[in-house]
């Protein structure tokens, strides 16, 4: 049993050449990063770059003032003779200097106090925040100006610790809210549960995940400062014997540059300032996309155009399928439908394959398999709402008479939500908290039927309400004010606005408790009946569709393993797959029969075994389930199963 | 009287409903744990069962010393630990340990499996060299069935399944040897074919290792398999307790027969009449009058409207506090 448990080995990669990788991708973060060496790299070798010595000011005649540019001065030379060129080396030395240490002290405090604020939170955090506010409301710059001025003699040192000093503010409020939702997390919670003090917190799990943000503001800290250097030494308020790029504008601005013509005086230095904060910037926005975890990239993209090709992989004969006489007519056709993730560098991950199955009017079909068996993809393909990576490869959907993976975007925005709509899992949460249900509805029906207004408007948005359960009066209800089960009646309501023939429910009731899913249950059979809806119930929970579904498609890494009424899905299962499952039921009738447990985890899509991909964990498996995989066996007019064994019987 | 390893005694906690200001000093109070009587003895297994809202949550947290009790006491291996000091805290938590809810949420992302669960060790000083520290953490994670150790020690949270990451959660608590461990809805986030796994895991703890267990569950399906008892939370209060197997087959209480009769039954066969509960658990500020389930009762009377239901036995150990029990 162990070897299933084994995945592939764990990969010792430094989490600095991760973060490498990902880095790399980000065009604009690496142009940033040069633009950083370089100047870096200049202020460090000023000495040998430089082509003067910028402190020789002797043998100057008036012939060498404001020079324009030549062989021997490349920038031409400034008011008192010297190399612009020069200065501008050693003035990145002194803004770099500045800029840096400056940016310390400030992310420091600022660091400190954040942390401090949002971890113990009551008085301590009221008072370091109000002085924050106080501080941020003071304007930095003519406060600057009367400290530096009242210092007598302005110092280098002097001048980095009053930037410092007062450029805190804003990494404090940053990392302060940072700490709150990270305290909030329950990795927090349970580090407390093992007794850990508030020290070990911090530095432990605090720590980790604030020191990302308090990166990428670090650089933004470290460009404000640098400006703030310049400011300061325009003014005339620097040290004048340590030369920077602000002292050379004050020089050059003081003394005439502007009336002479000399441009390069001006320009110079400029340039010098516009290039470290421009390469801070963009660096800056590079290590945000790669550290701040809120800009994970989890959300869904416009589907691109489908590229019909062939599966990757053998593709599997499919047994001719016969149609099933009924009197209800069918709504919904998947043929033989193969989604793939692809993505550069990887393996395509074969998340759905061959794939099919029939929906009636007024059908209740459970899609029922564990998290990552493709069950969410296969709804979104059908519905073409997958992610950018995901791609129908192969495979018809049918809506009637239209096939939905040959429309073009426009076509299928009309089929979706209209024709068929879609309860997302979690989508209870996904209201937004700043505008009542009632508006929110009125929003999802005037998107697909624009001359929807005013009275009638307000009508059938009490009306869907009503639908599902709620009473009208609670639309001007915010979802705060609604309970958990009374928001997914609200989503469901959602889904009816445009009065779809088809609706998938993914996973409604997963988080809910037990009294309340089996009131959502109810909804949807009650709908179902009520509207003449068909209704795909995706759930991991066999339990849940049992006692209301007509027909049960069992998905196992990507694949029907089992399709059938439900019935014979429940009493006469043929895919180990499928019995396996319902012996996990636990049976309150048995309570004192110890619970069968499927053995080892579903396989991973970028990683499929060979043959069967449920031969690893299966019971009954043999030599052949490891190398071939199973066809789709047809056993009786609505029966489908693929396993080898099955196969044998027929 | 029988001594017990844990006893619970009216407990109570009550939160503050927003923050008393100058203008509005009297600040309504939430009643979320309202007065529970428990007893536990050693290397039993109690259910606590009610759905959101009930209160079980914050039980788990007052009894693990993680939110300060109201009023009530808990006794813990013949001491009195209600109001433990911080010294004494962090001993009892060498001893009572905690599984949480969500393996996504309750693991640090940026540590590794190996960190995680020897985190406990380093806190509480346990270990004098890296070997020993080693040696602690790969036998936590096989006991919590992630053999071999040595290919999760370095491996990120994010590189492992939901059932996984569940097993690192109670390595993590294991590792310190708890007498008591107390798991808050540990398979509710889980996938159906992995549950039945951390459920028997659990088990098995329980019978090599003799430590006792509080689950706590909205889910009757569960509990079943290895509790000894169930005890049935409603609104702050238990409404019924007895032997798993009392509850299961002769329930008292009509929120336990309501209870019952949602658990999914996987047999279309067995199509059941439910009784589906109308509405949810009320908010803990207003109380009902009287019996707090009355107002969801399906068989309530004049008299539940006004007087709060004491407990009846209802049966060897099995108590109920109902007023229409045995009429």
């Amino acid at each position: 049993m162990t070897d299933l448990v084994t995945s592939p080995a764990p990969l010792p990669t430094s989490r600095l050449t991760d973060f490498w990788r990902v880095f790399r991708r980000n065009k604009m973060g690496l142009v940033g990063l040069f633009m950083l060496i370089t100047i870096v790299f200049v202020a460090v070798f000023a000495h040998v770059i430089a082509p003067y010595d910028p402190s020789a000011t002797h043998d100057v005649a008036s012939s060498d003032i404001y020079n324009p540019p030549s062989a021997a001065h490349w920038i031409g030379t400034d008011d008192a003779g010297q190399d612009v060129f020069t200065n501008f080396i050693f003035g990145a030395r002194v803004s770099l200097i500045v800029g840096f240490f400056a940016a310390f002290i400030s992310v420091f405090i600022g660091g400190v106090l954040g942390i401090v604020a949002g971890f113990f939170g009551g008085r301590v955090e009221n008072i370091l925040m109000r002085f924050t506010d106080i501080m941020l409301v003071i304007p930095d710059l003519p406060l600057m100006v009367v400290i530096v001025a009242l210092t007598k003699k302005p110092s280098l040192l002097n001048i980095i610790f009053v930037i410092g000093l007062l450029g805190w503010t804003t990494t404090a409020r940053i990392v302060r809210s940072q700490t709150l939702a990270v305290k909030s997390r329950k990795f927090v919670l349970r580090a407390r549960a093992i007794g850990a003090g508030n020290r070990h917190i911090i530095r432990h799990h605090i720590l980790p995940l604030v020191m990302p943000i308090l990166v990428v503001n670090a650089v933004l800290v470290v460009s404000l400062a640098i400006l703030n250097e310049s400011t300061l030494a325009f003014l005339g308020l620097g040290d004048p014997t340590a030369i920077s790029w602000g002292q050379m504008l004050n020089y050059a601005f003081g003394r005439g540059a502007m009336s002479t013509g000399a441009w390069w005086a001006l320009v110079t230095p400029g340039v010098g300032i516009v290039w470290v904060v421009l390469g801070l910037t963009l660096f800056g926005h590079g290590l945000e996309q790669v550290l701040n975890p809120r800009l994970e990239t989890h959300h869904l993209m416009r589907p691109r155009p489908i590229v019909k090709h062939e599966a990757t992989g053998k593709p599997l004969r499919h047994a001719t399928r016969q149609r099933v006489p009924s009197e209800a007519p069918i709504l919904i056709e998947v043929d033989n439908l193969s989604i793939s993730y692809l993505t550069e560098n990887k393996p395509p991950a074969r998340a759905v394959e061959n794939v099919s199955f029939t929906l009636r009017e007024g059908e209740l079909m459970g899609l029922v398999g564990e998290s990552g068996c493709g069950k969410t993809t296969l709804m979104l393909g059908l519905l073409r709402l997958l992610p950018a990576a995901g791609q129908i490869v192969d495979g018809e959907v049918w809506f009637g008479d239209t096939e939905l993976t040959a429309l073009t975007d426009d076509e299928m925005e009309a089929v979706r939500w209209k024709g068929i709509s879609i309860v997302f899992q979690g989508a209870m949460n996904a209201l937004n908290p700043v505008r009542t249900v009632g508006d929110q509805i009125a929003e999802a029906i005037v998107k697909h039927n624009p001359l929807m207004k005013g009275k009638a408007l307000e009508a059938r948005v009490s009306e869907l309400l009503d639908l599902v359960g709620i009473s009208p009066e609670h639309k001007k209800h915010f979802p705060h004010q609604y309970s958990g089960g009374m928001r997914q009646r609200a989503m469901i309501a959602m889904a009816l606005a445009c009065n779809p023939k088809v609706v998938i429910a993914d996973e409604p009731t997963t988080a809910l408790d037990v009294m309340i899913q089996a009131q959502v249950l109810e909804l949807l059979d009650s709908l179902r009946k009520k509207l003449g809806l068909s209704i795909i119930f995706v759930t991991h929970d066999l339990g849940v569709v049992a006692e209301m579904c007509d027909s049960v498609l069992v998905m196992y890494g990507g694949v029907t393993a089992e399709y059938s009424d439900v019935d014979t899905i429940y009493n006469t299962a043929r895919h180990p797959y499928t019995q396996e499952l319902l012996k996990a039921f636990p049976d309150l009738s048995q309570p004192d029969k110890r619970l069968a447990s499927i053995p080892g985890y579903p396989p991973r899509l970028d990683d499929l075994p060979a043959g069967c991909r449920f031969a690893p964990r299966c019971p009954l498996a043999f030599e052949r389930c490891h190398i071939e995989q199973p066809e789709i066996h047809q056993l009786s007019e609505r029966h489908f199963a693929s396993c080898h064994l099955v196969e044998k019987r027929v | 009287m029988q001594d017990y390893f844990l006893e619970v005694q009216d407990l109570k906690k009550y939160f503050l409903a927003g923050r008393p200001s100058m203008f509005n000093r009297a600040v309504e109070q939430v009643h979320a744990v309202d007065g529970v009587s428990l007893q536990l003895r050693r290397g039993e297994v109690v259910a606590i069962v009610g759905e959101s809202g009930c209160g079980k949550s914050t039980l788990a947290l007052t009894l693990m010393g993680l939110e300060e009790p109201t009023d009530g006491k808990i006794i813990f291996e013949s001491k009195e630990i209600t109001h433990a000091n911080e010294h004494d805290r962090k001993l009892l938590r060498q001893r009572i340990q905690m599984v949480f809810q969500d393996p996504y949420e309750s693991l640090n992302p940026t540590q590794t499996i190996g960190e995680i669960v020897g985190e406990p060790l380093d806190v509480h000083g346990l270990i004098h060299s890296k070997s020993e520290r080693e040696l602690k953490v790969v036998k936590a994670l096989e006991d919590a069935g992630l053999k071999p150790a040595e290919t999760y020690m370095h491996r990120f949270p994010h590189q492992l399944s939901g059932g996984q990451r569940q097993r690192v959660v109670i390595a993590g608590a294991l590792v310190l040897e708890p007498h008591l461990l107390i798991a808050d809805e540990p398979v509710s986030m889980l996938d159906v074919s992995i549950r039945a796994e951390i459920l028997n895991l659990l088990a098995d703890l329980r019978r090599t290792r003799q430590i006792s267990i509080i689950l706590i569950t909205h889910d009757l399906g569960t509990v079943g398999y290895f509790a000894d008892r169930i005890a049935v939370m409603y609104l702050g209060r238990i409404v019924e307790i007895g032997p798993t197997h009392e509850v299961l087959t002769n329930p008292q209480h009509p929120y336990t027969k309501a209870l019952l009769s949602v658990v999914p039954v996987p047999n279309p066969r067995l199509r059941r009449e439910r009784v589906i509960l109308q509405g949810e658990t009320p908010n803990p500020i207003h109380l009902p009058s009287g019996c707090r389930f009355h107002p969801r009762c399906p068989i309530v009377v004049e008299r539940c409207k006004v007087e709060d239901p004491a407990y009846v036995e209802t049966g060897e150990s099995h108590q109920t506090a109902c007023w229409m029990v045995g009429t």
